[in-house]
């Protein structure tokens, strides 16, 4: 018998309570891992989907929506931009690049983006090996996902669906042809399919105009020549770099003021959304801690009333030649179990949520999650758990050295 | 081996009863009578250094109380003193096994597992070893609580009206126990009662609380 068996015998002895106990603490501690674990990744993901873009330039509407729908490729766009004012920004000498975007198909609810090899390359993808970017129209790079998710190889065909969910109409007089496929980036590449933006207007060319099939087909290759088919050709946003930082104070003004278009900057937008989803998160890490000191009050409470329950036992010991030191190590050992049960119960709690959450956030394709990320924040939980179950030990251990032997065993 | 003069016993400086000489050769049984009141318990508390002597001195195996400090003394009671108390104080979460071990696992001495087996069996509560005390009965509870007291080899052992509770056959066969146990490790008991059916097994008798 030592300090320990004897701990665990007490536990065993009062086990409704010291299980209660143990929950509360665990759920605290696994509330706080999940806000870790998720927090840390949301960021992970938002920073490597903004990577360089310094600005966004869509259809007037929501900013908030302009860089969900074209950086994160989340919500809808806001509108459609006319290429021509589209395309004379990038002549703009404070701009260094601009990545043209058109949405508006999917394939499998995964989005189609008509770009140029640009976009792929803003995030440092590679084609595997064997691939290669598109070169005329109808042909398709995927995202590393798309391809694993799809099965589909290079020289396989698929055809899109209208909109930007699974479930539209289907394009399938226009297939598109598999030409490349790009490793893995740890950003949205990895859920898009890319193509050349003409593929894109080809196609909802002849989605409006059916009948003109035939004798369009040689002037695609042309840029300008939207006006034959009686509407402009149009973008769905801009993804801007710019040349020198002097142009974030005026070129989304100037963007603003005097075009049909609007500018959005994703790092505003991105830390307004933080900000709300802040509030959210600093909410529920405060009541994980509330949980957390709700169960180191349990602890006391438990030791506290097992103390008086226990003065006899106590005695008794001291009666048996227990120094004070030892039975204070005995209550602390308590806590300590207490506590260490719950701290790895909560972790392994908190980790196994995530997993949980990240496999149902997997079906919806936007944010990428897992459980098996270790975050060093977490150790913290470790040591201060611990020293929670000191603080609350702390007290009853301090009275162990009060007791007066003969007034409790014998004189009552 | 141990050794009283002049004592007065009590607490919270009140003076209860006083033991002016007593001395007890190593294996000597001492009963001490007395009413209800009369401070047979206060003295034995004292005997077992759970009390600070009011005056007086008591000196057990050349070791004198009042040159130990509180900490000192008791470690020194886990290891030379065994106490059997009114109140039996069985630990109802451990059992009765580990309530004997726990005997020794306060006093800090190894523990002898097959010893308390031993015991218990020569107690003839081997099979209730791995039960909690509190379903054994009073006279059960007794045994362990003789056998806790014993387990580390004192040089006394104190038992505070161990019999008072138990039928005239439960009283025989404790008091059997007791003189056998004492006689084993050579310790002397002393006993507090005011049981009459036990005083034919002492020699030694001192009466407290003045006229009897």
């Amino acid at each position: 018998m030592n300090s320990l068996t004897m701990s665990y015998a007490y536990l065993r002895h009062k086990s409704l309570s010291t299980v209660l106990t143990i929950l509360t603490f665990a759920a605290g501690v696994a509330m706080i891992t999940v806000l870790l674990l998720a927090n840390a990744q949301l960021q992970n993901e938002f920073s490597n989907n903004l990577k360089g873009i310094d600005l966004v330039v869509g259809g007037k509407g929501s900013p908030m929506q302009l860089i969900l729908s074209s950086v994160f490729h989340l919500d809808v766009p806001t509108g459609n931009i006319p290429l021509e004012e589209a395309m004379k920004l990038g002549s703009h000498p404070m701009i260094k690049e601009v990545v043209p975007l058109a949405l508006g198909d999917n394939f499998q609810g995964f989005r189609i983006v008509g770009t140029t090899p640009a976009y792929p390359a803003h995030y440092q993808a590679r084609l595997k090996p064997g691939g290669r970017y598109w070169g005329k129209e109808m042909e398709a790079v995927l995202g590393a996902e798309v391809a694993a998710k799809s099965g589909l190889k290079p020289g396989d065909t698929f055809a899109g669906s209208h909109g930007l969910t699974a479930g539209g109409e289907l394009h399938s007089g226009f297939p598109y042809t598999v030409v490349g496929i790009l490793e893995p980036t740890d950003s949205v590449v990895d859920r898009l399919a890319l193509t050349g933006l003409e593929s894109i207007w080809h196609i909802h060319e002849h989605h409006h105009h059916d009948d003109g099939e035939d004798a369009d087909e040689d002037d695609h290759d042309h840029h300008g020549d939207a006006e034959e088919h009686g509407h402009m050709r149009e973008l769905t946003s801009l993804l801007v770099t710019y040349n020198s930082p002097l142009a974030a104070v005026s070129l989304p003004r100037l963007i603003n003021s005097t075009t049909s278009m609007q500018a959005a900057s994703p790092a505003f937008e991105v830390a307004r959304l933080t900000a709300f989803m802040g509030t959210g998160t600093e909410t529920l890490t405060y009541f994980a801690w509330f949980l957390i000191a709700l169960a180191g009050f349990g602890i006391f409470a438990g030791l506290y009333n097992a103390m008086n329950e226990r003065r006899y036992d106590l005695a008794l010991m001291r009666s048996f030649g227990a120094r004070p030191g030892k039975l204070f190590a005995l209550i602390m050992a308590e806590s300590m179990i207490v506590s260490l049960i719950s701290v790895s119960g909560g972790l392994i709690m908190g980790h196994l949520l995530v997993e949980v959450i990240a496999r149902w956030l997997a079906g919806t394709k936007h944010i990428h999650m897992t459980g098996k990320l270790f975050l060093v924040q977490e150790c913290w939980l470790i040591p201060v758990s611990l020293g929670i179950g000191v603080l609350a030990a702390l007290l009853p251990a301090i009275r162990v050295y009060r007791i007066d032997i003969f007034k409790t065993l014998v004189r009552r | 081996m141990l050794e009283i003069r002049h004592l007065k016993a009590g607490y919270d400086d009140k003076v209860i009863v006083e033991v002016p000489q007593l001395t007890l050769a190593t294996g000597e049984h001492c009963l001490i009578l007395g009413a209800s009141g009369s401070g047979k318990t206060t003295l034995l508390s004292t005997l077992a250094g759970l009390l600070a002597p009011v005056a007086g001195e008591i000196e057990l195996d050349g070791h004198a109380y009042s040159g130990m400090q509180s900490a000192a003394m008791d470690e020194f009671r886990g290891r030379h003193i065994g106490i059997i108390f009114q109140t039996l104080h069985m630990v109802s979460a451990l059992t009765v096994e580990q309530n004997l071990l726990l005997a020794q696992y306060a006093a800090g001495l190894p523990q002898d597992r097959p010893r308390a087996v031993r015991l218990l069996e020569q107690l003839g509560i081997g099979d209730k070893k791995d039960d909690k005390p509190e379903t054994l009965s009073q006279g059960q509870q007794q045994r362990v609580a003789i056998a806790r007291a014993t387990i580390n080899g004192p040089k006394i052992i104190i038992g505070d009206e161990p019999t008072s509770a138990l039928d005239d056959a439960s009283c025989e066969a404790v008091m059997e126990l007791l003189l056998r146990f004492a006689a084993d490790s050579n310790a002397s008991l002393v006993i507090a009662t005011h049981d009459q059916r036990v005083k034919r097994h002492f020699h030694k008798q001192i009466t407290i609380g003045g006229a009897p």
